[in-house]
């Protein structure tokens, strides 16, 4: 583990979590495109 | 928790847990078996219902209960500090919960319940089973009014001060298990038990399903709320950073508490009991409760990322490589979060409306529910298992290697079971059948699913051995040293103020689950009492 000044400790904590931001997106964003699919792809065609 | 007596008390609810875990694991295998059609010796169509009945009950009854028990206990001795308020009470319920299972398991086990661990009438399995399912629910009504008690009292004599989460949390579960559970008691005190003693003749199958939908859905939560709670008060700790947000937290459990239980008629979507307008009032808060799903997969995430850059990580994605993956409990944080986002989105598929028609009754929906509940929840069952077994029994974990090696193998076999059980699902293969060998072209397609099926849950029942291997080691193996280690609960990025009532207490909310559950399930139950409905004879055993 990297030895952190208190400043930089500081910092971290109070940054905003901008990775979990976008792994978020992601994750909501390929539900929404996957949901998307299997409606249009899988369930209309079937009648 | 220094206390010989708390511990004890939680051991051997957990005991309890995993020994029926470890049972319905060998079952789980035997039915991929039986089903697939591979070994002709096993096939027989009585044996199978029986133990997809016992499989269902042990792992869906048997090991949350007692799980959630005893890891209640845990939580409330330690966070706040306290012994269990009335432990005879509390052992009086664990023996009477265990003389439930024991009384259920006769019927069981012998196929005169093999009713799928459903409470779906017409079909009626023995008074045994449904005696000893109420004993079980009894046990555990006894447990939540200990867990209220001790959240009351603490509050009483701590005004000044914030309860803690965790118990909270548990507190809020305790709370939506009595509601929960108060629909499947009714069926099953005023119609199942009735009916299977043969006191009347015929049973009204559209109100027991009603009844049954109260309970069905929130029970999933009852589940799963003691894998979010060690999401929130371990994992942050435990990855070597800080909870996100402690009112999110608890904003999640409250949502949680309130919506999983209005919502319950997306079981019934295809039941003719029940107009649409009611459905789709419970579809919409069905959609409501994934929210609080979402904050805690972004607090749980956010909690991890801090921690993964006060240990070095940088760039957008770079702390999630410098998280201690060695560390059993943030290995199996990560795991429960990929398979929640694919069994979240099985779930909001069986949600929708429409789209529900195309899984309804096929194997899409085991697929689904497994990935979720012996998935998300129960490897956070083990991670939990993990963490306090060493501070139960006083001694180091036995192996953490052999736990790392548990957890990856419980998500791969998981991975390989589900995904082929999805698949089946859209091809079309009903659930609820114990054998696909028809020969015709559309079930011979089914094959390499089977078979991969059968494949992912050998790699379960390994690392299903390896858990209890790995527990009973801990507890027996001689340990020198005296081993003093303490639940240490994860601190928010920000102190917490004095809190307002509504994030502090129940009371509230309690009110509030009242009004709603006035709202979705007055009429659709009053109407039964209504209208002239026909009853229908009992059917099975």
């Amino acid at each position: 583990m990297e030895q952190l000044t208190e400043e930089e400790r500081k910092r971290i904590i109070e940054s905003s979590p901008v990775g979990t931001f976008a792994l978020m997106v992601a994750v909501v964003g390929g539900m929404v495109i996957a949901w998307l699919f299997l409606y249009y792809g899988v369930f209309l065609p079937r009648g | 928790m220094n206390d010989t007596a708390e511990r004890k008390l939680i051991l051997c609810h957990l005991w309890v847990a995993f020994a029926a875990f470890i049972v319905a694991c060998f079952m789980g295998e035997y039915q991929v078996l039986e089903r697939s059609g591979l070994l002709p010796i096993l096939e027989s169509p009585s044996v199978y219902f029986a133990s997809v009945s016992t499989h269902g009950v042990l792992m869906a009854f048997v090991l949350t209960t007692f799980f959630i028990m005893g890891f209640g206990y845990a939580i409330a001795s330690s966070s706040l500090k306290q012994p269990i308020w009335n432990k005879p009470l509390a052992w009086g319920a664990f023996w009477l919960a265990l003389f439930g299972v024991v009384l259920a398991a006769v019927p069981l086990l012998s196929g005169k319940a093999s009713v799928l661990y459903t409470f779906y009438p017409p079909m009626v399995g023995h008074a045994a089973f449904y005696i000893g399912a109420t004993l079980l629910v009894i046990g555990s009504w006894i447990w939540c009014a200990i867990m209220l008690i001790m959240f009351t009292q603490w509050k009483k004599a701590n005004p000044s001060q914030n309860v803690p989460l965790a118990m909270f949390a548990t507190a809020a579960n305790a709370l939506l298990w009595l509601w929960a559970s108060a629909g499947v008691a009714l069926e099953v005190l005023f119609q199942l038990i009735p009916l299977s003693l043969g006191w009347t003749d015929t049973i009204d199958p559209g109100l027991a399903r009603t009844l049954f939908a109260w309970t069905l859905h929130p029970i999933v939560y009852f589940w799963l709320i003691p894998a979010y709670t060690a999401f929130y008060v371990f994992v942050p700790k435990q990855a070597g950073g800080f909870l996100f947000s402690d009112e999110m937290a608890r904003m999640a459990f409250i949502v949680l508490a309130v919506f999983a239980l209005p919502i319950g008629f997306h079981h019934l979507y295809m039941d003719p009991e029940q107009a649409s307008g009611w459905k789709l009032l419970h579809g919409i808060g069905t959609f409501i409760v994934a929210l609080p799903t979402l904050v805690t997969g972004f607090t749980v995430i956010a909690s991890l990322e801090i921690a993964g850059r006060l240990r070095g990580g940088k760039g957008l994605f770079g702390w999630l490589g410098t998280l201690p993956w060695g560390n059993p409990m943030v290995l199996a944080v990560i795991l429960s979060l990929l398979m929640l986002i694919f069994g979240g989105f099985g779930g909001i598929v069986n949600a929708s409306y429409a789209m529900n028609a195309m899984v309804h009754n096929t194997a899409w929906v085991p697929g689904h529910f497994h990935l979720i509940f012996a998935g998300t929840t129960v490897i956070m069952y083990f991670a939990v298992a993990y963490y306090l077994w060493p501070l139960l029994v006083r001694k180091p974990l036995f192996s953490n290697q052999l736990a790392l090696l548990q957890l990856w193998t419980w998500f791969i076999g998981m991975s390989i079971l589900t995904t082929p059980w999805h698949v089946l699902g859209l091809l079309g293969q009903p659930r609820r059948i114990s054998t696909v060998v028809y020969n015709n072209l559309l079930t011979l397609a089914w094959k390499p699913y089977e078979l991969m099926m059968i494949f992912g849950g050998l790699i379960l029942l390994g690392s299903a051995c390896l858990l209890v291997y790995n527990l009973v080691k801990t507890q027996l193996t001689p340990y020198a040293e005296h081993f003093t280690d303490e639940i240490d609960y994860a601190e928010p990025i920000h102190k917490v103020g004095v809190l307002p009532e509504y994030l502090n207490g129940l009371t509230v909310w309690n009110k509030v689950i009242a009004v709603l559950m006035a709202i979705s399930f007055g009429f659709p139950i009053l109407q039964f009492f209504f209208m002239d409905t026909f009853g229908s004879s009992a059917w099975g055993n």
